[in-house]
């Protein structure tokens, strides 16, 4: 290709001219090199990306991101509950939590995730 | 006194906002002094542009949909139940089993419905993806059209200015059903007829309701071999003879008549009396900057019940979400409202079943049109199948 000026149309060349000030330490230190490396990377990623893979990963990033969502919710939630008082809670209480139909949820979702784990060992 | 705020409509704009605001009055909320509820008629939240894809086979109803209360946070108390009324003097709402609800700040969030029986025949006749049903009838009649000819119409409200549910919507889908027939290789004996009504909010005579994109349309559908025609306002449809009628005068014969309906307001916000809105459309009169509804106290709007210009669509709500946050949390604490809504709207459109355009555009701005291209494609893809709901969780 041939980039000499005056093969190139008036209208392009300052653009040109600007692009290359701008490029012209990177070229000089030996870093466009990497840079178009990169490209070609990001490139090819690209081209390796179909539909179906979009949707496992979509998938992925939704179950990451709700899990993380929903254990720190429940972390903030109990934290502020339990700093509330000064006391820790007696035993009376905590069997009074025990009896909460939340709590007996939650228990149940806890062991249900380790008999699921212990299922795949 | 605590402060109640009651969320009504839990599609994506009430998800969103119920979400940043438990986030943003976090410290009132610890001290019992603001409690946030949402009410919804739905105990389950639907994706509601994956109807649109629906169409064409490419989602099961399964996939679009979340339970609610999963994405919400704990703070927010969730309770199914449907709005029949609104007493907006004496604070308070009616729902259809009989509770009622007080409110010291209300947000309405009910979105809209489509109306194809507001124009003579279209029921009958028409098809439409605004809906899971509509849309899976009409992906039965476009899997199995042979030959003929597919007639596109779109209808504005009569509200001046205010948009149809997704302004690129009838583009998009256009240009999937062009792809979709040729992949069932059956496009060369399918004519596909895109039309656009006289008045379009602001504009006279064009194919899209904004002039930069509507300007680069006819070079995309000749490449693609999409009819297009001006000036056909719907005003009637012979289910028997399979005939569409304008106002202006033509008539258009069908086998598929693929149209953007007539919408309007859910019926509790129509009997509310708060909207002024022609044809018993029911917008709520709405102030452009702080989203509140104009001639009542402590009353926000959202979505797609706005009488504003702007798209109603989900890139919509994911703007006006904070600003109504920011107002209600600035009203508690300061006395007045502090942020103002842009009119900022984002998205990116699937233009064809592959290629994507990444899109925003404000009251200031028309939408600057770029070339399609696959990366944006997949990165809607990406968002159809999963950072939505992150979105919807007020994540993102
Ligand atoms: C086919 C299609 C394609 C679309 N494509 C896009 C797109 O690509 N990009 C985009 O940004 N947007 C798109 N949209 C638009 C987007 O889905 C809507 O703008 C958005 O859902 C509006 O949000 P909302 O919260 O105002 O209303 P909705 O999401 O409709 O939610 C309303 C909620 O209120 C509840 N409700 C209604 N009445 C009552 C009552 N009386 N009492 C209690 N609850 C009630 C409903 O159950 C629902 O949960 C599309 C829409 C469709 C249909």
């Amino acid at each position: 290709m041939d980039l000499s000026n005056e093969s190139i149309s008036p209208a392009i060349s300052p653009v040109l001219n600007a692009l290359m000030e701008k490029l012209k330490p990177l070229i000089d230190g030996g870093r466009l090199d990497n840079l178009v490396d990169l490209l070609s990377l990001v490139s090819d990623l690209v081209d390796l990306l179909d539909p179906p893979m979009v949707e496992k990963l979509a998938v992925l990033f939704e179950n990451a991101t709700a899990t993380t969502w929903s254990v720190s919710n429940a972390i903030r939630t109990a934290k502020a509950d339990s700093t509330k008082s000064e006391q820790p809670p007696g035993v009376y209480q905590l069997l009074k939590l025990l009896r909460e139909p939340d709590t007996r949820r939650g228990v149940g979702f806890a062991l249900k995730t380790l008999n699921v784990i212990g299922r795949q060992l | 006194m605590s402060k109640r705020i009651v969320i009504v409509g839990g599609g994506v704009g009430g998800t969103m906002l119920a979400n940043q605001l438990a986030g943003k009055l976090y410290p009132e909320i610890l001290r019992g002094e603001v409690s946030i509820a949402l009410l919804s008629n739905s105990p389950d939240h639907f994706y509601k542009p994956a109807f649109m894809y629906v169409a064409f086979n490419l989602f099961f109803q399964e996939e679009l949909k979340r339970a609610e209360r999963s994405l919400l946070r704990p703070e927010i108390t969730f309770n199914v139940e449907e709005v029949t009324r609104f007493d907006f003097p004496g604070q308070r709402l009616k729902t259809r089993s009989g509770k009622v609800y007080d409110y010291d700040f209300l947000v309405i969030a009910t979105g809209c419905v489509p109306a194809p029986e507001r124009i003579e025949g279209l029921k009958e006749a028409g098809d439409h993806f605004y809906q899971y049903e509509p849309a899976r009838q009409l992906a039965q009649r476009l899997s199995t059209i042979e030959k003929g000819r597919i007639f596109i119409t779109v209808s504005f409200p009569q509200t001046p200015n205010v948009p149809h549910q997704c302004g690129i919507a009838p583009v998009e889908t256009t240009l999937m059903l062009d792809d979709f027939l040729r992949r069932r290789g059956v496009r060369d004996k399918v004519e596909i007829i895109y039309t656009y009504p006289t008045t379009a909010q602001l504009l006279r005579n064009c194919l899209f309701l904004q002039r930069p994109t509507g300007e680069i349309l006819p070079s995309i559908f000749e490449q693609k071999n999409i009819r297009f025609q001006r000036g056909f306002t719907l005003k009637r449809v012979d289910p028997d003879k399979k005939i569409a009628y304008s106002e202006e005068g033509d008539e258009q014969s069908f086998d598929i008549l693929m149209a953007t309906p007539p919408i309007r307001a859910v019926d509790a916000v129509l009997e509310s009396g708060a909207s002024q809105a022609p044809n018993h459309e029911g917008w709520l009169p709405t102030n452009h900057e702080t989203l509140q509804v104009y001639g009542l106290e402590n009353v926000y709007v959202i979505g797609d019940t706005v009488d504003l210009p702007v798209s109603k669509a989900g890139g919509a709500c994911h703007n006006q979400a904070p600003v109504i946050a920011n107002n209600i949390a600035a009203e508690i604490r300061l006395g007045t409202t502090i942020a103002v809504y842009d009119g900022r709207v984002q998205a990116v459109a699937q233009m064809g079943l592959n290629a994507g355009m990444p899109l925003w555009y404000d009251y200031q701005h028309d939408v600057l049109p770029t070339p399609p291209t696959k990366l944006g494609g997949l990165l809607r893809h990406g968002f159809n199948r999963g950072l939505y709901w992150a979105v919807a969780r007020g994540m993102l």
